[in-house]
């Protein structure tokens, strides 16, 4: 995290006076190690404003007309609701540590916000208008680009760029694991089996944009954009005022975006994990596929497929997949952590799964030709 | 010259038609019955129409596409069409009244390729129809002993159809690198 080579992340102190700006700075110098740095409002990325300085509200307010999107941390003594997905607050006194994590959290939104103008950028460039369209497709972001390979951007922001572990290293280890229950993923998947029990629709509410699950239709429908979703998705414990409200109806479909219950998890649990495990995941006992996941409405991650073929064939532990295809751990791990979200993929319990050596990939006879089918059909 | 064939089958109305034409290189044959070109007489009189497409690979490899006739004329002409094929492409139109029927009718012509994994599934029309879900497909194909690939596809859009044949790569060779 501290890699010296990423440049410092720019935070201005609004309103500050110099005995807490000279606080600051020493902070991010000698303790933070320079990830981060003290610099004025106009050049910063994210600004911190103390509450509980004389005009310290007007402060905020003034602050928010004049940057409607940076990303703010709010400090005062009274604990206080202001939360949203660029906004965080912490309460005075503050723990360097919870300083130094809200940055980081910050921050990520702003990684976030970057690689998704790329996406934009790309998926501007490559509309083509002459294909035909399909109603559903127009109003559901998901169904619409899925089935289509990712671009660099959208790998950063679904997958990261952590490099392999080796499995007996403790401290690698430790790296490789996220807690769904600590993401919005958690929460949706919650509501999902408490919905089903009871039978019911369920709202999803909490700061970010009200997200409704129509259990006898499977779909969830959200008001917002996935670009105002995701902040809540990607930052461990941005949902802690969640809260599930039953109710027999729903409000009607236009103008949301409508997604299949298992689409939207997907999505989320990618977005959470982005290359890492749900927490304990074994990696060397064999992983099934109960089936394969519906593709072509969903966000293929980089060698899915290889991987959905392996697993349907045989279970095979995530180390071992990610060694027979020569390919990335994290990829195998995305994966992993997206089917398992939505009950495809599990450890299997069978002892004679774990008995055999599974078999290594014998090549078809057409490996060439398919190959090049493989490139012409993705070109 | 290599030529290689994959053939797309299902019942009328699946897309069959459409999905030849979303990736195929050349303009595909038409295949009313009132078209002529690839359309056959039978001896006993019948016509046959069937699709045909190209995709073209660098070098001079060819795979062709054909598209079966509707299983109202399931003969032998199938067998001659079907044999040889890498794999076989199966769309199913899930607004027909009985889309299981359909569905195992053609797993049962088709046993060859199902039993060596040779085959991927399309449901097509799910916009107009959303029952049968693909999960309930999937319980269909329970005892077909092996795994296959079933998606929600819309035959009209290119990416639909070359996902679905993507995953026919795969499950023909899960070693095929990106
Ligand atoms: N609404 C909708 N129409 C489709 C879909 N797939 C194919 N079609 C249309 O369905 C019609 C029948 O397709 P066609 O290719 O002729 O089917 P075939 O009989 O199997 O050759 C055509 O008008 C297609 O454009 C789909 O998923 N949804
Ligand atoms: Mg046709």
């Amino acid at each position: 995290m501290s890699d010296p080579q990423v440049s410092p992340i720019r935070v201005a102190a609004i309103g500050m006076d110099q005995r807490q700006r000279n606080a600051l700075v020493m902070l991010f110098g000698n303790h933070c190690r320079n990830r981060y740095i003290l610099v004025e409002e106009d050049s910063s990325e994210i600004c911190i404003i103390d509450l509980d300085l004389f005009g310290g509200e007007r402060l905020w307010q003034e602050f928010r007309q004049r940057h409607p999107d940076r990303p703010l941390i709010l400090a005062s003594l009274k604990p206080r609701q202001v939360e949203n997905g660029h906004t965080l607050f912490v309460k005075k006194p503050i723990p360097v540590i919870q300083l130094m994590s809200a940055i980081d959290q910050l921050s990520q939104i702003l990684n976030n916000r970057a690689a998704e103008q790329k996406i934009e950028a790309a998926q501007n460039a490559e509309t083509t208008p002459s294909e035909p369209q399909h109603p559903r497709h127009s109003v559901s972001p998901v169904t619409q680009k899925v089935a289509s390979l990712m671009t660099e951007a959208q790998e950063k922001v679904f997958i990261g760029t952590s490099p392999d572990i080796d499995p007996d290293n403790q401290a690698q280890l430790a790296k490789i694991y996220y807690d769904p229950q600590h993401y919005l993923q958690g929460h949706v998947q919650q509501a999902l089996n408490q919905a089903t029990r009871y039978n019911k629709n369920v709202t999803i509410e909490g700061p970010w944009p009200a997200i409704d699950m129509i259990i006898a239709k499977q779909q969830i429908m959200v008001d917002a954009r996935e670009k105002h979703l995701r902040p809540f998705c990607t930052v461990p414990d941005a949902t802690r005022e969640v809260e599930l409200q039953f109710h027999e109806q729903h409000k009607s479909a236009t103008g949301r975006r409508e997604y299949s219950i298992y689409a939207f998890i997907w999505q989320l649990a990618l977005w959470a994990s982005r290359g890492r495990l749900p927490s304990g995941t074994n990696l060397t006992q064999p992983i099934y596929l109960r089936r394969w996941p519906n593709f072509s409405r969903l966000v293929v991650t980089p060698h899915a497929l290889a991987i959905a073929a392996l697993w349907t064939r045989q279970p095979r532990s995530l180390i071992d997949t990610a060694k027979s295809l020569g390919i990335p751990q994290r990829y195998v791990f995305a994966f992993y952590s997206a089917a398992n979200a939505v009950q495809l993929a599990g450890e299997t319990r069978r002892a004679v799964d774990t008995l055999l050596e599974p078999p290594a990939i014998k090549q078809a006879e057409n490996r060439g030709l398919f190959s090049k089918l493989l490139s012409r059909l993705r070109g | 010259m290599s030529d290689y064939k994959i053939i797309f089958s299902g019942p009328v109305g699946a897309g069959k038609t459409t999905a030849i034409q979303s990736i195929s290189d050349i303009l595909p044959v038409t295949t009313d019955e009132q078209a002529s070109d690839m359309t056959r007489k039978m001896k006993n009189g019948t016509t046959v129409a069937m699709d045909y497409g190209l995709i073209k690979l660098p070098g001079t490899e060819r795979i062709h596409l054909y598209g079966t006739p509707g299983q109202e004329r399931f003969d032998f002409m199938w067998e001659i069409l079907t044999n040889g094929g890498i794999g076989l492409v199966l769309l199913i139109n899930n607004q027909r009244p009985d889309p299981f029927g359909d569905l195992h009718f053609f797993l049962n012509a088709f046993q060859a390729f199902i039993k060596q994994g040779k085959v991927v599934i399309g449901v097509t029309q799910m916009d107009q129809a959303d029952t049968p879900r693909i999960e309930d497909y999937h319980l269909q194909l329970e005892n077909s002993g092996v795994k296959i690939p079933v998606f929600d596809i819309d035959a009209r859009i290119k990416k639909d159809v070359s996902i679905l044949l993507e995953a026919l790569l795969y499950s023909l060779d899960p070693g095929l690198e990106e």
